[in-house]
């Protein structure tokens, strides 16, 4: 990456679900797991309430990247939110990608209540993959 | 041209609709009309040119209008496309609606790029073949993406937020518009917000749009619209077999599940 990139601090906007991820992000923090101050994470009810739009906001007001996380299939407490959220996710990497924004900055994950160490490592691995691709085009 | 007519006067004497929305000359200009029993002479005066004019709109109107009548509705593929949709999405009862079928010239559907020139069922005309052409989508995808970015960013740029795409379109029937929803995207200025004003409406088209391309036409920028709806229409096709327009039992896999394949089929390579 350019000179220009260089101390370049991604912000990352995770969604993430009551239920599972986000309670998964609170085990991380009580479990005293580092992850990275970059990543920003927005409880909502289910993956399934991350509407389209949320990601696309996230995007148009500079977020380097954005995180869709919630429960594992089968673990949804909305039944089956997650298998709806999936397919959004899938169609709007593709929408993304056709107008030149690297479906590589939008990313979507289970995680359990439990797995606090996933959440860790997720965010991380996140937010080093996001640094690698450097600031966000749209990013005014 | 005879025998439509006939088959309209016949549809409005026994009284199997109550009126039929098509095209009447009117000093030379094709408009829409409600033809009715009342006024069977009228007929004389209907037209079918060699031009579409989108009619779902016009028929929502009417529809709300008179919510227990059975309306009949000139329909070419693309209407007749629509009317599946709207239907899908409880706008109308189709057993309340009777499309009569215009199928399309050579030419509309060239000039068009339409893919179905014709409804599913014809009263008037010849059914010719569609054209399948993603010539617009590749040639967006053989520039490497911050070409791309650059492209679009410029495409919008010339945005002059006149909600003409919206309009015009069919399938923007909401209530609510979330092009105008505050607390997702900045209102009350022009330009607006890009790219998520576009974007925005690109991925509600995803399991909606019936690619019949009023959109672009409408758009005073010329901004190439309908190449962003093709692409996710051509996602939806792919990812799910979910092509729209065509059967009025499908459902959108991006609202409900179905019963089964809940998992999304690969495809992405995500560079
Ligand atoms: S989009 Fe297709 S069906 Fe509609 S007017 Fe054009 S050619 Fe005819
Ligand atoms: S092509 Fe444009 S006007 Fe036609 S249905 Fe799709 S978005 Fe609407
Ligand atoms: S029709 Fe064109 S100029 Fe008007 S709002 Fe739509 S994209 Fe913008
Ligand atoms: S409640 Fe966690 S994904 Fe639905």
């Amino acid at each position: 990456m350019a000179d220009a990139e260089k101390g370049f601090e991604p912000k990352i906007i995770a969604f993430c679900c009551n239920w599972c991820s986000y309670a998964g992000a609170d085990l991380a923090g009580s479990m005293r797991l580092k992850y990275p101050p970059n990543v920003l994470p927005i409880r909502v009810m289910c993956s399934g309430r991350i509407s389209p739009h949320f990601i696309l906001k996230a995007f148009q007001k500079g977020a380097d990247g954005v995180l869709v996380t919630g429960c594992h299939y089968g673990d949804c407490h909305y039944i089956k939110g997650n298998y709806i959220t999936k397919r959004r996710v899938t169609v709007m990497k593709d929408l993304l990608k056709f107008v030149g924004i690297d479906p590589r900055r939008l990313k979507s994950e289970w995680i359990a209540g439990s797995e606090g160490d996933k959440f860790a490592r997720v965010a991380t691995e996140f937010t080093e993959e996001i640094r690698a691709l450097g600031p966000s085009p749209l990013r005014g | 041209m005879d025998k439509l007519k006939n088959h309209v006067k016949e549809l409005l004497e026994s009284g199997e609709i109550a009126g039929f929305l098509g095209l009447i000359d009117d000093g030379g200009h094709p408009v829409p009309y409600l033809f009715t029993k009342e006024h069977l002479d009228r007929l004389d005066a209907m037209v079918v040119p060699d031009f579409r004019y989108p009619m779902t709109d016009i028929l929502l109107r009417i529809v709300r209008k008179y919510p227990e009548e059975t309306i009949g509705v000139m329909v070419r593929g693309c209407d007749d496309r629509a009317l599946v949709e709207l239907a899908k999405n409880q706008r109308i009862f189709p057993e309340l609606v009777r499309p009569v079928g215009i199928a399309c010239t050579k030419e509309m559907a060239e000039a068009c790029r339409c893919s179905q020139p014709y409804p599913r069922e014809i009263h008037y005309g010849e059914k010719v073949e569609g054209v399948n052409d993603r010539s617009d989508l590749a040639a967006v995808e053989s520039k490497p993406l911050d070409e791309r970015l650059d492209y679009w960013m410029g495409q919008f740029s010339k945005c002059i937020k006149c909600y003409g795409c919206r309009n015009i379109c069919s399938m923007c029937f909401c209530d609510q518009c979330t092009l105008e929803d505050e607390t997702l995207i900045m209102t009350g200025q022009s330009p607006p917000e890009i790219p998520i004003f576009h974007l925005i409406r690109a991925f509600h088209m995803a399991g909606r749009c019936i690619d019949c391309g009023l959109c672009e036409e409408a758009c005073p920028a010329h901004i190439p619209l309908r190449s962003l709806y093709r692409k996710v229409r051509e996602d939806m096709a792919d990812y799910f077999g979910y092509v729209t327009g065509m059967d009025e039992s499908e459902k959108d896999p991006l609202e409900f599940l179905g019963s089964e394949g809940y998992e999304v089929p690969s495809k992405i390579d995500e560079t």
